[in-house]
C-alpha cells in the first residue's frame, strides 16, 4: 500500500537532510508507530505522504501511485483517501462539532442527506454522540482530539495519519485516543502514528519504526519504545 | 457548476460574511468610500465636460462671401458647404440680417448706424458654420477658405486654439485623476480582503488537508468578494444620487447660468461604471488574496 524507496529529503536553504535513505513498506491494514526524538524527520515523513512536499531523491508510492509523478490537480484526490489527525486538533472554532466533522464531507460534494446520516454514526464511534452541537472550545482536549479523528475518518479513507495525536493530552486521555485509533485500525484502516508517547507505544505492541538523526535505524514488529534507544 | 455546489458556495460566502462581521463591514466600507470618491469625481468631471462642451459649441466659423462673384459661384459654394461631411450646421446670414443684429447688439447706441440703409450697407453676406466636432474648426476653416466665392474666413484664430487646449487639458487631468483613484481603490480593497482571507488561513489549510480542490476553496471567496463589492458599490450610488439631486436643486436656485447634467442621465452613467467596478474589484481582490494561501 505504501512503498518508500531510497527516500531523501532536503529542504531548500538547508544543508542538512531532513530524511536520509529511508526504505519502508507498509501493508494494507497495518498499524505502525513512527518514533524518535524531535527533529528526527517524523513530521517530514508524514508531509511527504500527504504530498505537502516532494522528496529530493527516491520514490514514495501510495495506492500504487508514485507521488513524485502526481499532478498538482490530483493532490486533493490523494488526500481524500488519507485522513489526518493533528497534535493541535485544528478544529474550526466558528462552527460546532457536527459541522467540523461534516466539513470533510461537504468539500467532496456529499449531499446534506448523506451528511446527516454519516456524521452521527462517526460521532457515535468516537464517543461524542451527545456533543454534536457544542462548540469545540467547550470540549476538553481529549474530546477535541476525538472530533479531529472523526473528521479524519468520516469520508472513510484507506489510511489514517496521526502526527503526535497525544502530544497535548494527559496520559489517561492519551491512552483513550490511542485506543480509539486502534479501533479504527481494527475496522480495516491502515494507521501511521508519529509519536513521542512511550507509554502508548509500549502498551500497544505494534510495529515500531525508529527515526534517529534523520535515518531509519530500526523497524520491529511488536516493538517497544525503550528498545529504540 | 452543479446547482448544489453553487448553492453551497453562495451559502458559505453569506455565512462567512456574517461570521467575519467586522471584516465584512470594513471591506464594504473601503469599497464604498473609494467608489464614492471616484463617483463624485465622475459627476464633477462629467459636468465640467458638459460645461466646456457648451463653450466649445459656441465657437463657429463665419465665412464672408466675395461680393464680386456671380450667382453660379454662390450656388456652387452653398452646395459644397451643404455636402461637407464635417459640418453640423450651415446658416446663411444676409447683410440685411447682419445689420439688424448689429443694431440689436448696439442697443442704445444703434443711432451710430443711422447713416446706413439698404443701399448703403457696409456689411457682407455670410455663412455661419458649425462643425460636428468643435476641435475641427481651425482645419475646416482653412479648407473652406479656398472654396470658390469665399471672401475671407473668420473663426477667432488665436483665441480658439488655446481654448481647445485648455478644455483638452481639463479632460486629461480628469481621466488621469480617475485612473489614479481606481488604482488606489484596487490596492485598498485587495488589502482589506487579504485580511479577511488571512483570518481564515486555518480554515483554508484544513480544507486543503481534507482534499478540497483549489477551485472549491476559491469559489466561496469569489462569491464573497462579489457580494461585498456589490454592496460596497450600491451605497455610493445611493449617496451620490441623493446628494447630486440636492446639489442640482441648489445650483438651479442660486447659480442658474451653469448648465448641469440632469440627475437621471448622470446616474445611468454612474451606475454603469460604479456597480461593475465594485463587483470586479471585489472578485479580483479576493481571488488575488486567496491565491497565496492555497499553497499547502
Amino acid at each position: 500500500m505504501i512503498e518508500i524507496c531510497h527516500l531523501y529529503k532536503q529542504y531548500v536553504h538547508n544543508e542538512f537532510y531532513a530524511l536520509k535513505d529511508i526504505n519502508l513498506i507498509i501493508d494494507r491494514g497495518e498499524f505502525i508507530f513512527i518514533v524518535g526524538p524531535s527533529g528526527a524527520g517524523k513530521s517530514t515523513l508524514l508531509k511527504l505522504l500527504l504530498r505537502e512536499t516532494l522528496p529530493t531523491r527516491g520514490s514514495i508510492k501510495i495506492f500504487g501511485r508514485d507521488l513524485t509523478q502526481l499532478k498538482n490537480r490530483e493532490i486533493p484526490f490523494l488526500r481524500r483517501n488519507i485522513g489526518m489527525v493533528f497534535q493541535d486538533f485544528r478544529l474550526l472554532s466558528d462552527r460546532n462539532v457536527f459541522e467540523n466533522v461534516a466539513f470533510s464531507l461537504r468539500i467532496i460534494g456529499t449531499s446534506s442527506r448523506e451528511i446527516r446520516k454519516r456524521v452521527p454514526l462517526v460521532l457515535e464511534l468516537v464517543g461524542l454522540k451527545d456533543k454534536a452541537f457544542k462548540n469545540p472550545n467547550e470540549l476538553s482536549g481529549g474530546e477535541q482530539q476525538r472530533v479531529c479523528v472523526a473528521r479524519a475518518i468520516v469520508n472513510r479513507p484507506s489510511v489514517l495519519l496521526a502526527d503526535e495525536p497525544t502530544g497535548n493530552l494527559d496520559p489517561a486521555t492519551s491512552m483513550e485516543i490511542m485506543t480509539l485509533i486502534q479501533d479504527i485500525n481494527i475496522r480495516g484502516t491502515t494507521v501511521i502514528v508519529a509519536t513521542h508517547d512511550k507509554d502508548a507505544v509500549d502498551h500497544f505492541q505494534k510495529r515500531v519504526v525508529v527515526l534517529e538523526n534523520n535515518q531509519l535505524v530500526s523497524d520491529q514488529e511488536r516493538g517497544v519504545y525503550f528498545n529504540a534507544h | 457548476m452543479h446547482i448544489r455546489s453553487l448553492l453551497y458556495f453562495l451559502g458559505e460566502a453569506l455565512k462567512s460574511i456574517v461570521r467575519n462581521g467586522w471584516m465584512s463591514i470594513a471591506s464594504i466600507g473601503v469599497v464604498s468610500i473609494t467608489l464614492l470618491i471616484l463617483g463624485s469625481f465622475m459627476v464633477l468631471s462629467f459636468n465640467v465636460a458638459l460645461f466646456t462642451q457648451d463653450i466649445k459649441e459656441q465657437v463657429q466659423i463665419v465665412l464672408y462671401l466675395d461680393e464680386t462673384s456671380d450667382q453660379e459661384t454662390k450656388l456652387e459654394l452653398q452646395r459644397m458647404l451643404a455636402s461637407h461631411f464635417q459640418l453640423e450646421e450651415v446658416r446663411y446670414v444676409s447683410k440685411e440680417e447682419a445689420m439688424e443684429r448689429l443694431k440689436q447688439q448696439l442697443g442704445d447706441r444703434a443711432y451710430l448706424l443711422d447713416g446706413y440703409n439698404a443701399e448703403e450697407n457696409p456689411l457682407r453676406d455670410s455663412y455661419q458654420v458649425r462643425t460636428k466636432i468643435p476641435e475641427d474648426i481651425p482645419i475646416v476653416a482653412k479648407e473652406i477658405a479656398d472654396y470658390p466665392g469665399v471672401g475671407y474666413v473668420d473663426y477667432g484664430s488665436g483665441v480658439v486654439e488655446p481654448l481647445f487646449q485648455f478644455t483638452g487639458l481639463v479632460r486629461w487631468i480628469g481621466l488621469a485623476f480617475m485612473a489614479g483613484l481606481a488604482v488606489t481603490a484596487i490596492f485598498l480593497i485587495a488589502h482589506t480582503i487579504r485580511l479577511t482571507v488571512y483570518v481564515r488561513r486555518k480554515e483554508i489549510m484544513i480544507m486543503k488537508y481534507v482534499g478540497a480542490t483549489d477551485w472549491f476553496i476559491r469559489w466561496p471567496f469569489i462569491f464573497e468578494g462579489l457580494i461585498l463589492g456589490f454592496i460596497g458599490a450600491i451605497i455610493p450610488v445611493i449617496v451620490i444620487y441623493y446628494s447630486y439631486q440636492a446639489a442640482v436643486l441648489w445650483m438651479q436656485a442660486n447659480i442658474y447660468f451653469i448648465p448641469l447634467i440632469p440627475p437621471e442621465r448622470i446616474m445611468e452613467e454612474i451606475v454603469k461604471a460604479i456597480i461593475p467596478l465594485g463587483v470586479v474589484l471585489g472578485v479580483l481582490g479576493s481571488s488575488i488574496s486567496v491565491r497565496r494561501f492555497l499553497k499547502v
